[in-house]
């Protein structure tokens, strides 16, 4: 169970960072180049110059994307079309459920070995990245990684479905949002919170 | 035949209520696997590279900025402003509400974000000075779609990296659609409210309304260095969307408050989620369009329509039909990153700007967003509200009606959308 809540707070607390450092590397070589036409700073700036934040940025987010993919099972937050299964009755739904997340382990342990493959493949040449020249096994190691983790999400997933019925429905909602204070707002943004989200 | 088949999988996969990205990654394997000799190990390889793209990155920056600019502060003092503005007018506080999710659209590229954000303060304080609980959630519910139509929209950023089309162009053309659908939306409400006598506020004078501006000003500098950032060059949209996340940051915690940086964390995950989430729709509709070319899908369908002497009038009608109906089941990114790289080579020969295809999209997946089953903004303001669904349906009809009316006029005046990238000469 340990184990478990550690995976759980390590996901979390990896995709934030991963969140955070990108947004810090973009801006920072925003503003070096700011710099890089002013006087007196110029050449600090020049010789600092960043211009693997781009490929790094990409990095940062694929590797984001991947795990938060996998948390994203868990917290419930992928979007699918539900207006058929709302109108079944309960013992087909649970079937067509039940199909659905399975489709999710096949996938993602699919893909998963197939990244493990082609890991192991690129390991063997010397394939670097073209700025920051890191070794692209190590860059895609992501595919399988991420893959296998969102694979044992919807394992867990499943057995939770089969235990309770329930599949994690969190719609993410915009608003994270602490009492609004003065004003007289009397709505309670908590409402919002539980309502259906999307990225629209 | 080959495209019957491939729908027909997908469709089925989706209905399961398997997430649209699982969905569409499975059709493909599976037709890889059954019907031809494409390596499937490039799939592994087309997951990493498919969002390999520095233009994709605005999407997680747009988010983080958007999540960060919900918490209260921003929107409240761009409410105020605008109804210093507009308040004394016939249903003063209901337009604006609609100048509000205006503005916020401007900074934010979500029109659920924009439902949030502005809905949760304006939509109580409608209800305590009088106005009918479905006329105000009407307004709200409709007028944040706009969101997606004001630059910058993550929606638009979807259509233009998975049709090859630029943001920047597509930003532009967004602009004058959402003036004018702003004013029509304004509209309608002025003459249900000058009908139903709903209240008006006192007039401002120009001294308070300067102030309400003056403390807007935070957020409004926003609509700024994003829109003045993209368009003078200073950078990419993706810079801009970096640069807004950062300033939002600074606004949020160190100048409004509304965030104290414990609370910073919670943000930066429910971000990450969310971008995660539309990165991995993403790079299964990449894998899901590669498949669609290699069997040559859009050409065989663009010569199937041309074939049947299909002109770009009908041919718009049906995308429009075809469009909406989808907006029926699934939500706005899906449907771009699925239908936009498959009905735009179609477009494109018969003559139709992509970029005003683009923002034709954008009008029809607002309308999905706004009524059932499917419609976020919807859910977002029954939530708010406290209002079922059913009684939300009702209560946004003569806006939605309103929109459908301007779906109409976008896509037959192309002129519209282009007036303005013509204008910037981009």
């Amino acid at each position: 169970m340990f184990a478990l809540k550690l995976l759980d707070r390590l996901e979390e607390a990896l995709i934030g960072l991963l969140m955070a450092v990108a947004t810090v590397v973009i801006f920072a070589s925003v503003v070096l180049r700011f710099l890089s036409s002013v006087p007196h700073v110029q050449d600090v700036a020049i010789r600092l110059s960043m211009t693997w934040a781009q490929e790094l940025c990409i990095f940062l987010f694929v590797w984001m994307a991947k795990f938060g993919a996998a948390y994203g099972v868990r917290a419930g937050v992928h979007v699918g079309v539900d207006v058929l299964i709302n109108r079944l009755a309960p013992r087909p739904r649970k079937i067509v459920v039940m199909i659905g997340l399975l489709g999710g382990v096949v996938f993602t342990a699919v893909v998963g070995t197939l990244g493990a493959i082609l890991v192991w493949e690129i390991g063997q040449t010397d394939q670097t990245s073209e700025d920051m020249e890191v070794p692209m096994w190590i860059v895609y190691l992501c595919v399988p990684l991420g893959s296998y983790l969102m694979c044992f999400r919807f394992l867990q997933v499943v057995a939770s479905f089969v235990r309770t019925g329930q599949v994690p429905h969190r719609h993410l909602a915009p608003i994270e949002q602490p009492q609004p204070v003065g004003e007289q707002t009397t709505g309670s943004p908590s409402e919002a919170r539980s309502a259906k989200q999307g990225p629209a | 035949m080959n495209a019957a088949l491939i729908f027909g999988l997908l469709i089925a996969l989706m209905l399961t209520g398997m997430p649209v990205s699982i969905s569409l990654g499975l059709t493909v394997l599976t037709y890889l696997f059954t019907m031809t000799q494409v390596p499937i190990e490039s799939v592994a390889l087309k997951l990493f590279t498919g969002i390999e793209n520095f233009g994709i990155m605005a999407i997680p920056f747009f988010i983080l900025a958007g999540t960060l600019l919900t918490q209260g502060g921003v929107a409240r003092r761009m409410i105020h402003f605008a109804t210093t503005m507009v308040g004394h007018l016939y249903g003063g506080l209901a337009l604006a509400g609609i100048i509000a999710c205006a503005l916020f659209a401007a900074i934010s590229g979500s029109s659920v974000a924009t439902v949030a954000a502005i809905g949760s303060i304006i939509l109580p304080e409608m209800v305590q000075r009088g106005f009918p609980k479905r006329f105000a959630a009407g307004v709200i519910t409709t007028s944040g779609a706009l969101g997606i139509l004001v630059p910058p929209s993550i929606v638009m950023v979807l259509f233009a990296v998975s049709t090859n089309t630029s943001v920047g162009k597509l930003f532009a053309a967004g602009v004058a659609p959402g003036l004018v659908l702003a004013l029509l939306l304004g509209f309608t409400t002025w003459l249900i409210a000058r009908r139903r006598g709903l209240p008006r506020l006192p007039r401002a004078s120009w001294h308070e309304r300067w102030q309400a501006l003056r403390e807007a000003s935070w957020g409004l500098a926003l609509i700024v260095i994003v829109i003045g950032g993209i368009y003078s060059g200073v950078f990419t949209p993706t810079e801009a969307a970096a640069c807004a996340a950062v300033y939002s940051f600074i606004v949020v915690v160190f100048v409004y408050g509304d965030l104290n940086l414990r609370q910073v964390p919670r943000a930066l995950l429910d971000a990450a989620a969310m971008s995660s989430m539309l990165l991995y729709i993403i790079t299964n509709a990449v894998l899901f369009s590669f498949l669609m070319t290699s069997e040559n899908i859009p050409q065989g369908m663009a010569d199937w329509l041309t074939a049947q002497g299909l002109g770009p009038i009908s041919f718009l009608l049906v995308v429009n039909v075809l469009l909406l109906v989808a907006g029926n089941v699934m939500e706005p990114s899906s449907i771009v990153l699925i239908m936009a790289p498959i009905l735009l080579p179609v477009a494109t020969r018969l003559g139709i700007d992509p970029v005003h295809f683009g923002v034709l999209m954008m009008v029809n997946m607002e309308v999905g967003l706004c009524h059932p089953p499917v419609g976020l903004n919807l859910y977002v303001a029954s939530g708010i509200t406290k209002m079922g669904i059913t009684e939300l349906t009702v209560a946004v009809l003569p806006w939605l009606l309103t929109m459908l009316g301007f779906l109409l006029l976008v896509t037959y005046w192309p002129g519209l959308s282009l007036f303005v990238p013509r204008l910037l000469r981009l």
